[in-house]
């Protein structure tokens, strides 16, 4: 396993996640989507600890569990937003959310 | 020592006045304004008699520069020589007398301490105009004076006459100080100061530089300054005012119309003795007697009290007048003398008089003099109601002698005191001060003319003559209509009154003070001389008798006035340089012959007057009705009211409404024109300007922001994928950029 397939699997995942944030139609789907972006961007810090720098700097793979823990926040206070917009437009479908259109 | 008495004169009344400006600018009052004003007087009057003894025979002048004006400087001063201490004294005294009888003849007017203000203001400027040594200073006091007088005539100006008579003093005062200003400029632009004395005032300068082709110059200029003192002295023509003004409170008429303001005139007139050439001297002399006589025989035919007295004021004016155009320097300034104190003496006696008879219609002062002709004890209807009403002739009821009669026994203190003025004023022999002014200047100028053989004179003399003889009879007139015989009006006789001791006092020590040996006392110690005139010369053909001074002086010769007279004459010739200096012993035919008819005359007046008005032998209603057209024309005041009010007056509004005619067609129709263009035209043209042209680009400008905002606006669909879109899509074109580069 080389860093070209870690890489290609990151590529994969953040492709998936853009996807998914673009075209769901459900705010859960998108925030799922950004979860995708937010992991392959911590696979991609790991592989480039292990192959790239010298085996005893680790700040690659501290980012990482950084990003794990930010993509956690960031879930609940996501989770906090769609609540309050689902209370009030009754719907979490980001297209009927549309009241600041010009 | 003169110096600070002579400021402390002048600073006591405008101190006396500046507490009342002062604390009237605080809105509050002097509890006591009335004993602070009078206390100024008296300190004055106590100076002014030290001053007296300072004077020396040398006059003397303190001047100190007070503005420089390039290459001239105008200087301020004090002038101090015999005539100054007098005029003194004279303003001093009956400015203190006055004072006093004031609280009496005030107390309980709503203005009473502003009254007493007015009148510390009036006595500084009169004073500040005897003691400055400049015109310019004369001309400061002087207008000063003639503001006093409206405030003072317009004190009661809840009253329309009132109020109208202090309008027409100051305007025909205001002709008169016309031609004394442009007479003051014309000196000025000819000796470039307006100093008098020193050697490089005016008269030293007109002495020194004048040649006889000046002459004519210097007569206008003096007429012209003399123009001051016909309108402040109330001459003929302008003399209209005096009588109105009798408006004003009674102890106003007394001190500025009777004893100092009008006599101002004359002491400007015998200030500016040195420079009257023979020409101006003349046509001083006929102004003065022709006043004198024309003034007297008005005075026959008044019925208001008041305005007897003021007829006789103008006349007896007339005649210092006539003494200083006559060259009786002295004699002029003595009868100035005497005449305000017997004068002052009339107007207060007079004032005593309506005092009395206020006291009936009014309970208290508060609301008094307003109800003067709506009153139930109107006019009666004699023979002169059907004269129609000029100016100012309207009678108060309180002042009417036809209401009066028989008041010596019910003010008897007034009676005595109004009786030795009128004796004073009439001429009656030795013992009346007046006796012996008058004949010094009907001495003077029969003098004069029998010096010069000059008909002018002899003329003038009789003039003075005839109106010395009306004097007495109508102030006989006025005595005998007044305190004798029954009373025509029984309810105001009932209600009548001696009046308090602050009013009978000051009228006591004015017939004392008319009395000739007090007179003396400070006339003789001053000892008046005249200053020589070098541009008047003995016409050609004068006729000097070479011994017309051996006559008798035995009468004379008992006051030390008469050696002032005497010496005057002396002076006379020596200017003239015909005559040597023979002493003080020499008098002409003239004195004896001057007192002779002026006892005469002042007898036959009296004694006609005791005929008409006493023992009523003749009838003056049947003289009335011989000599309708005379009375008529004395009536009517010769006219004079009805010319200035249907000449002048009317020319005046004439003119006013062809201005006005003027105004409302010319101006106000290039105004409008003006108007109509701005706004028909040039507004029309801007505004359709700014409608289209600004407001267009105005408007276009939003237009097109208001279109392309409404097309850019869709790009903000509020869907959020689509941002998010655009930022992927910016992100790769980006990185697409960047590979490119």
């Amino acid at each position: 396993m080389t860093l070209q397939h870690y890489l290609v699997i990151s590529a994969i995942l953040f492709t998936l996640g853009i996807f998914a944030v673009l075209t769901r139609r459900n705010a859960i789907s998108i925030l799922m989507g950004i979860e995708l972006i937010l992991n392959s961007c911590n696979l991609n810090f790991a592989a480039f600890s292990r192959f790239v720098t010298p085996p005893e700097d680790i700040s690659g793979q501290i980012i990482a569990i950084f990003g794990i823990v930010l993509a956690a926040a960031e879930a609940a206070v996501f989770l906090a937003i769609i609540l309050a917009i689902y209370r009030e437009f009754g719907s979490i479908r980001p297209n009927e959310v549309d009241t600041l259109k010009g | 020592m003169t110096v600070s008495l002579i400021s402390l004169i002048l600073l006591c009344p405008l101190a006396a006045f500046a507490v009342f400006g002062l604390l009237g600018l605080a809105n509050r009052r002097f509890p006591r304004q009335d004993y602070l004003s009078t206390a100024a007087m008296l300190i004055a009057l106590a100076c002014s008699f030290l001053l007296l003894r300072e004077v020396v025979p040398e006059p003397e002048t303190h001047t100190v520069n007070w503005v420089s004006l390039g290459s001239v400087t105008f200087s301020m001063g004090f002038y101090l020589d015999s005539v100054t201490a007098i005029m003194l004294i004279v303003v001093t005294l009956v400015s203190s007398l006055v004072h006093i009888f004031s609280m009496g003849y005030m107390h309980g007017d709503p203005r009473y301490p502003r009254f007493f203000a007015y009148l510390s203001l009036f006595s500084f400027s009169m004073l500040f105009l005897v003691v400055s040594d400049n015109l310019l200073g004369i001309y400061i006091g002087w207008e000063l004076v003639g503001l006093c007088s409206y405030l003072l005539i317009g004190f009661w100006f809840e009253k329309d006459s009132a109020a109208n008579a202090c309008k027409k003093a100051f305007l025909t005062t205001r002709v008169g100080d016309v031609g004394m200003f442009i007479g003051m400029m014309m000196l000025f632009t000819k000796f470039k100061t307006l100093s008098l004395y020193g050697e490089g005032g005016i008269f030293a300068l007109a002495a020194s530089q004048l040649t006889t082709g000046d002459m004519v110059w210097l007569s206008i200029a003096g007429v012209l300054i003399f123009c001051g003192a016909i309108g402040k002295s109330a001459q003929m023509p302008l003399h209209t005012w005096l009588p109105d003004a009798m408006e004003g409170p009674t102890p106003v008429s007394a001190l500025i119309h009777a004893a100092t303001m009008v006599a101002a005139g004359v002491y400007l007139t015998a200030r500016m003795f040195p420079i009257l050439t023979e020409t101006s001297s003349l046509v001083i002399a006929y102004v003065g007697g022709i006043t004198a006589l024309v003034a007297a025989t008005i005075a026959i035919v008044r019925f208001d009290i008041k305005r007897v007295l003021a007829y006789s004021t103008i006349s007896q004016l007339g005649y210092m007048m006539l003494a200083i155009g006559a060259g009786s320097y002295v004699a002029g300034l003595f009868h100035l003398t005497t005449h305000a104190f017997f004068k002052a003496l009339l107007f207060l006696g007079s004032g005593s008089v309506i005092h009395a008879f206020h006291a009936m219609h009014a309970h208290g002062h508060d609301d008094e003099h307003e109800h003067d002709d709506s009153d139930a004890h109107g006019h009666e209807h004699n023979e002169d109601s059907d004269s129609g009403h000029v100016l100012g002739s309207e009678i108060p009821p309180d002042q009417d002698m036809r209401n009066m009669g028989g008041l010596r026994h019910k003010m008897p203190i007034t009676f005595i005191t109004m009786l030795i003025a009128t004796l004073s004023i009439s001429g009656v022999p030795f013992i009346f001060s007046g006796f012996w002014s008058k004949d010094a200047i009907l001495a003077g100028v029969l003098g004069r003319a029998m010096e010069w053989n000059s008909v002018h004179h002899y003329i003038l003399f009789i003039m003075a003559l005839s109106a010395a003889g009306i004097t007495a009879f109508y102030m006989f007139r006025l005595i005998f209509m007044t305190f004798f015989g029954e009373p025509r009006n029984q309810e105001m006789h009932d209600m009548a009154h001696e009046s308090p001791l602050s009013m009978t006092v000051p009228l006591l020590i004015l017939a004392v003070l008319s009395l000739p040996v007090v007179n003396t006392l400070w006339f003789n110690a001053a000892y008046v001389k005249p200053p020589p005139q070098p541009h008047l010369h003995a016409p050609a053909h004068a006729y000097i008798a070479p011994d017309t001074k051996g006559g008798t002086g035995l009468a004379f010769s008992l006051f030390g006035v008469s050696e002032a007279v005497a010496a005057e004459e002396n002076a006379g010739h020596d200017t003239h340089g015909t005559h040597a200096d023979d002493g003080h012993h020499g008098h002409g035919p003239a004195h004896t012959i001057a007192m002779v008819l002026s006892i005469c005359v002042a007898g036959l007046g009296i004694f006609l007057s005791w005929l008409f008005y006493h023992r009523r032998t003749l009838s003056a209603e049947s003289v009335t009705t011989t000599f309708r057209p005379i009375y008529d024309l004395f009536w009517h005041k010769y006219y004079f009211d009805e010319f200035y009010d249907g000449v002048l007056v009317a020319l005046t509004v004439w003119k006013a409404r062809l201005f006005a005619q003027f105004d409302g067609t010319v101006v106000d129709g290039i105004v409008n024109g003006v108007g109509v263009v701005t706004r028909d035209i040039l507004a029309a043209f801007t505004g359709a300007f700014d409608n289209r042209v600004v407001d267009g680009i105005v408007n276009r400008v939003a237009q097109v922001t208001w279109a392309v905002g409404g097309r850019i606006r869709r790009i903000q669909t509020g869907a959020i994928q689509t941002y998010l879109f655009v930022v992927l899509a910016g992100i790769v074109l980006l990185i697409l950029i960047f590979r490119a580069l």
